[in-house]
């Protein structure tokens, strides 16, 4: 071959294998018309061009090209492969390969990967998850929420309630009196159900309609009626919202996409992501259903400020009570693991001022 | 080549008898030039709504086997991305119905165990034949030549226990109040479970050690259960030893944590209870360390010796393979990987999968006792790729 600093190399030294043995034939390589001339070691033979599959350029790594009847040629050298098969057979790098190769592009790369995924985090996922919800048939929300109910049953975190029917019957007539002032149409369907918990004061809505009200909840706030309309309509609105589905779709698609990046190396690496989307994801449907809550106060004419005091009451160390950390956990939707952050308080403040 | 000279090769089981000649194994690869590879490929792949990942795979497969030098002679792979795509989709769906199922009622996922364990051993096997149909070296394609009903032998014990613990699940009316029955028979199954599981693997890697081919080659796993029951016994050595040793480690730090603490309070309980945030912070990290630590060596150990036994009891007519796959190495190697993906939010996984490749690959060695230019191909069947890309989903992959 000639001395490839000086001129342009018309030729490369390859290995040759036909594909049914595995011998390897030392040949050398050159491009006549649109033809690659293949010859050495017994071996001659032209293929047109266009039937190669030529290999892509990178910095490490054997040059491999592919004959279309399954016989292949090899060169470790691939800074000579390289200079041949640009010079000789005019071969481009494609888009792709030419952006890997340079890392000013590989950074723009990263810039705008990272763009797409706060976008697609953002705006993408909750909107894509809102569809398909809106495609999913009532009937599934209603399975798996009396499925969550009945898990919820079995594992003990509720039991029945202690509620005198009395005042259970009480608490029914307010609230669907209370619901009534709310235009037709905008009312999903609910059930309305009382439990004693284990987790302290709490209430919680399941997908396709039941609303859990605890005894412990009920007493805290000594029954108080407008409380029980806020706290009530909260649960409500995540219902109007489908927030229970939307979030399993959510998680699943984060899942999905978490296990995509990260799942070949650890699925508990991936799993971090998907923590933190669901917390996330959840503040912003909270915030949702606290304006369904209002607006439902507004209607029946009570003033949001109770909310603001209500958030105080829970907060406050009951005594005998556990520490309000794990059901959060366990139940994603259930009104003890809000953030009962100054925020809140300050929007139900904020909407009493508004009138 | 015909039969007779097949015949000649037989009585030469031992290789030790002949004049043996190591096939070095060299990765060449970096992990910088992985980075940009993996940058492209994630960016495409997000942008395409994943449906570009068959090409990613396809260009990060070619980039590893290309650098995968055997006796200098780098692998090579096939595969074609729209026959992939066509799988990863179909995978994609039976995946989404799975995990859907459970969510609706325990008999749905009672079902969907039962499919998966009907359908995962076929897919497992299609992925076999696919990846090492599609894998070449020297312009031979290798073969994976299992049979489905061998699949199904060696795959459905592995789904035994999860299928029961199913089912009694169903089977208990009042999970509150479980009738003692029920601890009983989830005892049963978890020790007849610990019981069985080297044999179930020893099951499981024979059948894919004895079913790898190329040209004339077929390689035979030479060993019984009775290794995969030593190996199993120093694994759970190596992990009660290493849980014992956090533990106390454990003990000590916490003890220690609490005098610090307590002096710094003046012995006043009070404040004692004060610094009880604090307190919660320690024990937290505490809690992290002893979780990475009770892992940190058993993982690499069991990898390391299972990698080991297996490949060097591997072997064919006219070959056999050595592997020093060393525990502290590989220790010492995920470590740093973990270490440094966190600091760098994952930007470092490229890297970390390099030089986890390179250490795992290039510690088999074949050693070669008969003559490579004799070796030819055999007709072979392709799998279907829909196989390769379950593999790639569940994350179960050949190992080399």
């Amino acid at each position: 071959m000639t001395d490839s600093r000086f001129s342009l190399p018309t030729e490369v030294a390859a290995e040759y294998f036909d594909g049914r043995s595995a011998r390897a034939h030392a040949v050398r390589l050159r491009v006549a018309g649109d033809r690659l001339l293949i010859e050495g070691d017994g071996v001659q033979r032209g293929e047109p061009l266009a039937s190669l599959r030529w290999p892509e350029r990178t910095r490490h790594g054997a040059r491999l090209m592919h004959l279309p009847d399954g016989a292949s040629l090899h060169c470790r050298d691939s800074l000579e492969w390289d200079t041949w098969s640009a010079a000789a057979a005019g071969r481009r790098d494609a888009v792709v390969v030419r952006v890997q190769q340079r890392w000013k592009w590989v950074l723009a790369s990263m810039l705008v990967l990272v763009g797409t995924i706060i976008l697609a985090y953002d705006h993408l996922l909750p909107l894509a998850a809102r569809g398909v919800v809106a495609l999913l048939p009532a009937s599934a929300d209603e399975a798996l929420g009396e499925a969550a109910l009945s898990s919820i049953d079995a594992a003990g975190i509720t039991k029945p309630t202690t509620l005198p029917p009395a005042q259970q019957q009480a608490v029914r007539e307010a609230w669907a009196r209370a619901v009534s002032r709310l235009p037709a149409g905008e009312v999903p369907t609910y059930r309305l159900e009382f439990r004693q918990s284990t987790i302290g004061p709490n209430a919680f809505a399941l997908p396709g309609g039941p609303m859990v009200l605890t005894d412990e909840l009920y007493r805290l706030v000594d029954g108080n009626g407008d409380i029980l309309v806020g706290v009530l309509g909260h649960e409500l609105g995540h219902l109007r919202h489908r927030h229970g589905m939307r979030m399993l779709v959510q998680a699943s698609v984060l899942g999905a996409a978490a296990a995509a990046l990260y799942g070949d190396f650890s699925t508990l690496f991936a799993q971090i992501p998907v923590v933190l989307g669901q917390a996330s994801y959840s503040r912003g449907f909270e915030h949702e259903a606290d304006v369904d809550s209002v607006r439902l106060m507004k209607a029946n004419g009570i003033s949001p400020a109770v909310m603001a005091t209500f958030f105080v009451k829970v907060r406050q160390p009951r005594p005998g009570a556990k520490a309000p950390s794990s059901p959060g956990l366990q139940l994603p939707i259930a009104l003890a693991s809000h953030p009962a952050d100054a925020d809140r308080i300050r929007f139900f403040e904020d909407a009493a001022r508004e009138r | 080549m015909d039969t007779d000279t097949q015949d000649t090769w037989k009585p030469t089981l031992a290789p030790e008898a002949l004049a043996e000649r190591p096939l070095p194994i060299r990765f060449t690869g970096s992990g910088s030039e992985y980075f940009r590879i993996w940058i492209v490929n994630l960016l495409l792949s997000i942008v395409t709504l994943s449906l570009y990942r068959p090409w990613a795979k396809v260009r990060r497969l070619r980039y590893f086997y290309a650098n995968t030098l055997v006796d200098g002679h780098a692998l090579d792979f096939h595969g074609n991305p729209w026959k992939m795509l066509r799988g990863y989709l179909l995978v994609g769906a039976l995946l989404v119905c799975y995990s859907l199922a459970g969510h609706f009622s325990k008999g749905a996922a009672v079902v969907a165990v039962v499919i998966f364990a009907v359908v995962f051993p076929a897919l497992l096997r299609a992925s076999m034949q696919f990846r090492l149909a599609n894998t070449s070296w020297r312009g031979l394609r290798f073969r994976f030549s299992g049979s489905l009903g061998g699949a199904y032998r060696a795959m459905l014990p592995l789904f035994v226990p999860t299928l029961l613990f199913a089912i009694l699940g169903m089977e208990m009316t009042d999970p509150l109040h479980p009738p003692a029955w029920y601890f009983k028979a989830i005892g049963l199954v978890f020790l007849l479970a610990v019981v069985l599981a080297p044999l179930v693997w020893w099951n499981f890697k024979r059948y894919q050690h004895d079913h790898y081919g190329l040209g004339q080659w077929q390689t035979k796993l030479t060993i019984g259960p009775g290794s995969m029951y030593g190996l199993t016994f120093k694994v759970i050595g190596v992990m009660l030893l290493s849980g014992i040793a956090v533990f106390a480690l454990a003990m000590i730090v916490g003890v220690v944590a609490a005098v610090v603490i307590g002096a710094g309070a003046g012995f006043d309980k009070e404040a004692f209870m004060r610094n009880r945030g604090m307190m919660t912070v320690v024990f937290g990290l505490l809690g992290l360390a002893f979780y990475f630590f009770a892992l940190i060596v058993p993982v690499p150990y069991a990898m390391s010796r299972s990698q080991n036994l297996i490949w060097r009891n591997t072997r064919c007519d006219e070959a056999r393979f050595d592997s020093k796959l060393r525990f502290g190495a590989l220790t010492g190697l995920t470590v740093r990987n973990w270490l440094l993906m966190v600091l760098t939010l994952g930007l470092y996984f490229p890297f970390a999968a390099v030089s986890f490749y390179r250490m795992r690959v290039e510690s088999v060695t074949p050693q070669l006792s008969g003559d490579i230019d004799r070796l030819q191909a055999q007709a072979a069947a392709a799998g279907d790729a829909s196989g390769d890309a379950a593999g790639d989903f569940f994350g179960i992959d050949i190992g080399l």
